[in-house]
């Protein structure tokens, strides 16, 4: 088990690292004591957003496959919860069945679109520009919702107004369920991206872990090892699309709302900048790259959004010219040289050749 | 006993052009049967298509007395074919242990895997190198790691083409030995080759491909004793 | 009769003109230099504005319409120059750049001019066949379409360009080993997709609302064209917009927009399923 913490797939090992991760963990418990609940309702809010990264991660950096379409999964996931929660009603464990069966709709979508993708052999800059075009294909079609007719069950899709109405996610609990809201689903989504966060570590390092990073440098070699590499990488990309899933269930869940504007562009660049800034190769690089770019930019939203949006595009140019590896895993990379003097770095290197 | 691999009849074209032509292939078990032929001849067409990375345009392919034709490569490998293909293709970014590991997984029980990556890189001779990336190694040590990968599958069939390609004349020595060490072990061995010395060295049987098609098949003194064999190297020595 | 025929020819002539438009100049330098460029839709965007900006500085409109695509392929000439040229060996990675071009792009406008532009009315008149009325413009628009397939085949088939940029295709360090300077032919291939982006910006110019995120609404159509045309400009990229013009103009016709695009797209899922190099590829796999 620790073995697979601590494999050679993932950066930060050891007593230094998990005592750090230990102290963040500890002060990300208690923060909720010492701001108002406003605040850490924002604070859960940048935390959906990392599930849809970490997704990322695993399907680009691990296996090669540059998946354009995060969005479409948050998108399917976010609408899919918002339609099957307003059916269903919140009692009785409703909002946290919708969150599994919208978790569940967006598996389907995604084994559907990977299959053709990936038993079609669509490989390398395909791959992205099929998934960028679904991606923009649905943004359109649901701005074209808005009308009366466009509903499933209860639920009205409502086009670029966006949908409402879903209630947030409760916990079935003994003696009545818990509302997660506040503080409440900080906690909820916290766990949940801990919980995620060390999966995903388990995951990479573990065997399949290996057949994946052999598919990204080499798919001819790993067949030729007799790794069936097209259900590896589907079932990889079901994997990070859920992901990509889950963020959109919880956004839903979060703002009971959800709109077109978060499947289109400019939202469908955001997770590949936070991913190609972070260093996709490592799911930790990724983890602390895409709170600290997400931190940042509503920040600067709050001046100005299309200031933000210019230093994001600025960010994902910059990083691929100047740091093609991203920032935080060079950072890792030249701090272990630096202590093995002139040994070599952590990750490898992901630069075409 | 049946051969270990057959091949009935398979041909393969390119839109129209026939590179391998109706081509019956017995690879005996035990053996180590080396396939030569001058440049152009379908040898390596021949060895991707036993392999699976090519689909024959006609005929069947046998292996372990099933029918493989239609099988993609990766089933085939879980049948115990083990391939080493011509250029070096290791995992470049991963470390010289790593390139092992994923190999070694595949058959060897967890907990066996250090042992047995240990025992692979002496034998390899890559001790010192285990920790750098693989594409850091010089290209007879790329060559060699991949053979050591194409072992750790322990596979019945073992299929290399062209495994002294840009090697030194004491590499090629020490790959004909390792070759023969695996070949004592039970793995039957097919082997692409240019290199006749290498060829005399290890092999047992000989099947000379011309133009697609068998030109002669025998041991090794019978195709050195060919005339026939001669002419069509020299011939295309002229025309090259 | 004739009318609802020409009717039909009409609906698939306005469909393949735009994907043929907006795709053109994309297949262009993906086929050249294995570049996807996702800043497509920007320079879509930069022939639409100056275009319109011209047209109402006083020029005519077609020659507002030449400066659209000529600013736009001199802005991709000087991109290519600036920022693309080091990453040729990187396809990957330019396509992130130019998407994060596109962001900036897209942003930057909307600050420099604000989120609408003065627009220019649609020329021409409408005529009838029969009880149906069509307007002529779109007519225009379907012949422009066939001129750039025109266009790109004589540049690439008949001009001395064309035999440097062919050779540069297929094999770069051959080309320039025979003299061809690689950079130059580089430079102005990209410049004549990105020019070829504006042009099509420019003709659309006059029959849309002008906002600084238009040109994503040309990007799926170019994206599928290309991506079901496959690499040669040549052999893929009209097949391609006939094949899926004929597609989305019966989807369209029978059940509207919204499904004609969504079953665009599964069309375009399903094609590259059974031809993953694209026509083109196809193609060159049976003639070879």
């Amino acid at each position: 088990m620790t073995n697979l913490l601590n494999g050679p797939q993932t950066l930060g090992r050891g007593r230094a690292f998990w005592s750090a991760a230990a102290a963040v963990l500890v002060v990300a418990l208690v923060y909720p004591l010492f701001v108002d609940s406003y605040d850490v309702g924002s604070t859960a809010y940048f935390l959906c957003w990392v599930f849809m990264a970490l997704g990322l991660c695993l399907m680009w950096g691990y296996n090669g496959m540059m998946s354009f379409g995060q969005t479409f999964f948050f998108g399917v996931g976010g609408y899919a919860y918002g339609v099957i929660e307003i059916n269903l009603g919140v009692a009785n464990g409703g909002a946290m069945a919708s969150l599994v069966a919208a978790l569940a709709v967006t598996a389907v979508a995604a084994a559907l679109l990977g299959y053709f993708m990936i038993y079609g052999r669509i490989g390398g800059m395909f791959f992205g520009i099929v998934t960028f075009a679904v991606t923009l294909a649905l943004a359109f079609f649901l701005n074209q919702t808005a009308g009366p007719e466009w509903h499933i069950g209860t639920a009205r899709l409502n086009g670029f107004n966006g949908m409402q109405g879903m209630d947030p996610l409760a916990l079935p609990w003994f003696g009545g369920d818990i509302d997660l809201e506040g503080t409440a689903f900080y906690y909820f989504v916290l766990v949940l991206l801990i919980v995620v966060y060390l999966l995903l570590r388990l995951l990479v390092n573990s065997r399949f872990g290996n057949v994946l990073v052999a598919i990204r440098e080499d798919p001819l070699r790993a067949e030729l090892l007799g790794y069936d590499v097209r259900r590896y990488s589907l079932v990889t990309f079901v994997i990070g699309s859920v992901l990509g899933g889950l963020s959109g269930a919880l956004y839903c869940s979060w703002g009971q709302f959800i709109s077109p504007s978060s499947v289109g562009l400019p939202a469908a660049a955001m997770p590949v900048v936070w991913v190609a800034f972070s260093g996709r190769s490592d799911v930790t690089a990724t983890l602390i790259g895409t709170l600290l770019l997400i931190a940042g930019f509503q920040a600067l939203t709050i001046y100005s959004e299309q200031w933000a949006l210019i230093l994001m595009g600025v960010l994902l140019a910059g990083t691929v010219l100047i740091a093609p590896d991203g920032l935080i895993v060079s950072l890792a990379n030249v701090v272990a040289r630096r202590r093995a003097r002139g040994g070599a770095a952590l990750k490898p290197s992901l630069q075409e050749r | 006993m049946a051969a270990l691999v057959q091949t009935r009849g398979v041909s393969k074209s390119f839109g129209g052009l026939f590179a391998v032509k109706d081509v019956d292939l017995a690879i005996e078990d035990r053996e180590i049967h080396c396939l030569i032929g001058p440049n152009g001849a379908g040898k390596s067409t021949l060895f991707k298509l036993i392999v699976g990375t090519y689909a024959p345009s006609a005929g069947s392919i046998l292996f372990a007395g099933a029918d493989v034709t239609k099988m993609p490569a990766f089933a085939r490998v879980a049948r115990g074919m083990s391939i080493k293909m011509q250029a070096p293709s290791v995992f470049r970014a991963l470390s010289v242990r790593q390139n092992l590991h994923i190999a070694l997984q595949y058959h060897v029980e967890a907990h066996r895997i250090p042992a047995e990556e240990e025992r692979l890189l002496s034998l390899l001779g890559l001790e010192v190198d285990a920790s750098r990336p693989a594409g850091e190694l010089a290209h007879g040590q790329q060559q060699w790691l991949e053979i050591g990968m194409a072992l750790a599958l322990r596979p019945r069939l073992l299929l290399l083409d062209e495994p002294t390609a840009g090697l030194s004349p004491d590499e090629t020595f020490r790959t004909g030995e390792l070759i023969q060490r695996l070949n004592a072990d039970g793995a039957t061995v097919l082997v692409v080759e240019h290199d006749m010395a290498f060829v005399r060295q290890i092999a047992t049987s000989v099947t000379v491909l011309h133009l697609g098609q068998v030109f002669a098949r025998g041991t090794i003194e019978d195709i050195i004793s060919n005339r026939g064999v001669e002419e069509i190297y020299l011939g295309s020595a002229h025309d090259a | 009769m004739v009318a609802d025929l020409f009717s039909d020819f009409y609906q698939f002539a306005d469909v393949f003109a735009f994907l043929i438009l907006s795709a053109a100049g994309l297949a262009i330098i993906f086929g050249m230099m294995g570049v996807i460029n996702l800043a497509h839709g920007e320079f879509i965007m930069c022939g639409v504005y100056v275009t319109s900006a011209a047209y109402h500085a006083g020029l005519p409109l077609p020659l507002a319409q030449a400066c659209g695509a000529v600013v736009a392929g001199l802005i991709g000439m000087l991109l290519e120059v600036t920022i693309i040229r080091p990453l040729y060996s990187r396809p990957l990675d330019s396509l992130l750049v130019t998407w994060g071009i596109s962001l900036v792009a897209t942003q930057g406008t909307l600050i420099a001019l604000g989120s609408t532009f003065p627009g220019i009315d649609t020329p021409g008149h409408s005529f009838s066949v029969g009880e149906y009325s069509f307007s002529s413009y779109r007519m225009v628009l379907f012949a422009a379409s066939l001129c750039v397939l025109g266009f790109v085949y004589v540049l690439f088939m008949r001009t001395r360009f064309g035999v440097h940029a062919r050779a540069t295709m297929q094999n770069p360090g051959m080309a320039q080993a025979l003299g061809v300077r690689k950079g130059i032919i580089y430079a102005v291939s990209f410049g004549i997709g990105t020019g070829l982006a504006g042009l099509c910006g420019a003709l659309y110019a006059p029959t849309m609302n002008l906002i600084p995120t238009m040109g994503a609404s040309f990007l799926v159509e170019a994206f599928v064209t290309v991506v079901v045309g496959g690499a040669n400009v040549l052999l893929g990229t009209g097949p391609a917009a006939i094949a899926l013009g004929v597609i989305r103009a019966g989807l369209n016709a029978w059940y509207g927009q919204v499904v004609g695009e969504i079953g665009l797209l599964i069309a375009v899922v399903l094609i590259i399923r059974v031809l993953p190099d694209g026509f083109s590829g196809w193609l060159t796999r049976r003639t070879s």
